[in-house]
């Protein structure tokens, strides 16, 4: 591993702004190209590529796998308790007004937010969790063994 | 070509090729997701697996012939399909008569948000959204059972200066 | 007078730009071995994309699209190189070493045959110059 300084520092420069642009895609997702699940892969890049580089340990003390997991059950629960939300006062399920009922078109927006959130949440989850799965059993390689 | 590092580089590479094939079509939303999950996750998923197995594709007894053919047909059956198809932005084609323009004419008013592809995505078809979502849930759970739990992570005997 | 200078530098930096790119994708098919083939891969590249992007920049006036492509750049400009150091960095460990001149061949790397690498796996039973072949592949993914 001692040959990967240029990568390690390239990719410690790099794991920032691949979270800045993901959240860009996130909230920006109403207005340009993205949206919820763009956003979620391309968060899960960043913890992908950091574990690539550095170590699967290095990653799981950031992101630990059972915080993988309830964050990919947690984006579901926020999809879904919006439409309950909106079911319990009184509209139809995930009927966005209920979210601002003197506005509905502003209950669209944060709606749409709210569920592209959610959407998200999973999509990262759920991408650091796979990724963990394969790579936990992968027995470490000597840089020869390539 | 045995070697499947190679074609798992190639698969992305295609990946690449269809996201700007995406973009051409002005489909942006789509291709990103492309770029973003075929040629950036899918590729480095398949490595993992690659790592727990072989790197060389074990030659094959069997002849090519028949899934030669198989491929053949389906092949000629598509581009056969292609030729019913409406050209490329015909506006009269079904696509652009069936729900698009009531969607087009009327998110401006009932949501609101420039980007209409989010607004049908989040809001017309927020069910569809919600089992898609379901859907990618249940493909970790299904990961997570197959892959983890039974196995600690095993170590090789360390080579060498690493 | 002025968008007509504009113009025609922005063209010019775009056409150069696709020049650099097509040379670098013909150095990439036509170079002997791996080293020169990354090395057309990678600078050339480097080159055109810088010439492409500025081009576009102009085209595209002062304003939000020439930042983006600005940020676009840079990080081309980051990841590229990285990217050709992790493929060159990744051949040489595995024991492809550069061809040289008898004259200049020194102690240190001549024990090495430059067409076999290491291999531990013993069930592989491939041969290596098929592996040598590939990387290239790895240089245009990456």
């Amino acid at each position: 591993m001692r040959h990967h300084l240029i990568l390690r520092v390239i990719t410690k420069l790099l794991v920032g702004p691949i979270m800045l642009f993901a959240l860009y895609v996130q909230f920006h997702g109403d207005y340009s190209p993205g949206g919820g699940f763009q956003a979620g892969v391309i968060m899960a890049v960043a913890f992908i590529i950091y574990g690539v580089v550095f170590s699967l340990d290095h990653v799981q003390r950031v992101l630990p796998p059972w915080l993988a997991h309830k964050l990919s059950a947690l984006g579901v629960l926020i999809y879904a308790g919006t439409g309950v939300y909106s079911l319990l006062t009184g509209y139809a399920y995930l009927d966005y007004a209920a979210l601002s009922p003197d506005h509905p078109v502003h209950g669209q927006h944060y709606g749409i937010l709210l569920v592209e959130l959610g959407v998200g949440v999973t999509v990262t989850g759920v991408m650091v969790t796979i990724y963990y799965a394969f790579t936990s059993r992968t027995p470490i390689m000597s840089d020869e063994a390539w | 070509m045995r070697s499947l590092f190679a074609v798992v580089m190639l698969s992305g590479v295609f990946s690449l090729l269809s996201a700007l094939l995406f973009v051409t079509l002005d489909a942006v939303d789509v291709a990103f997701t492309e770029a973003a999950v075929g040629a950036g996750i899918s590729t480095v998923l398949i490595l993992g697996t690659l790592a727990l197995t072989s790197r060389y594709e074990r030659p094959s007894k069997r002849s090519n012939t028949i899934p030669l053919l198989v491929t053949f047909v389906t092949g000629a059956a598509l581009f056969y399909g292609t030729l019913d198809m409406p050209n490329l932005g015909d506006p009269n084609a079904p696509a652009q008569t069936h729900v698009a323009p009531g969607y087009l004419l009327q998110s401006p008013h009932e949501i609101d948000v420039p980007n209409v592809v989010t607004a049908v995505l989040a809001s017309y078809r927020g069910y569809d959204t919600l089992g898609e979502t379901a859907v990618v849930f249940t493909a970790a759970v299904g990961v997570l059972l197959l892959l983890s739990g039974l196995s600690r992570r095993r170590r090789r005997k360390p080579k060498g200066d690493t | 007078m002025m968008d007509t200078i504009v113009n025609i530098v922005s063209w010019i930096l775009i056409v150069s730009g696709s020049f650099f790119a097509i040379v670098g994708a013909v150095g990439t098919l036509r170079f002997p071995d791996f080293w020169s083939r990354l090395h057309a891969a990678s600078i050339s590249d480097s080159a055109g994309v810088i010439l492409l992007l500025v081009g576009m920049m102009l085209q595209a006036g002062p304003g939000l699209i020439a930042v983006k492509l600005l940020i676009i750049l840079a990080f081309l400009f980051i990841t590229g190189p990285t990217s050709t150091h992790a493929v060159a960095n990744a051949a040489f460990v595995s024991g492809l070493r550069p061809r040289q001149l008898p004259s200049a061949k020194t102690g240190t790397n001549s024990d090495i045959d430059p067409d076999t690498k290491p291999d531990t796996k013993p069930d592989t039973g491939a041969d290596p110059a098929l592996d040598s072949e590939n990387q290239p592949t790895k240089g245009d993914a990456s």
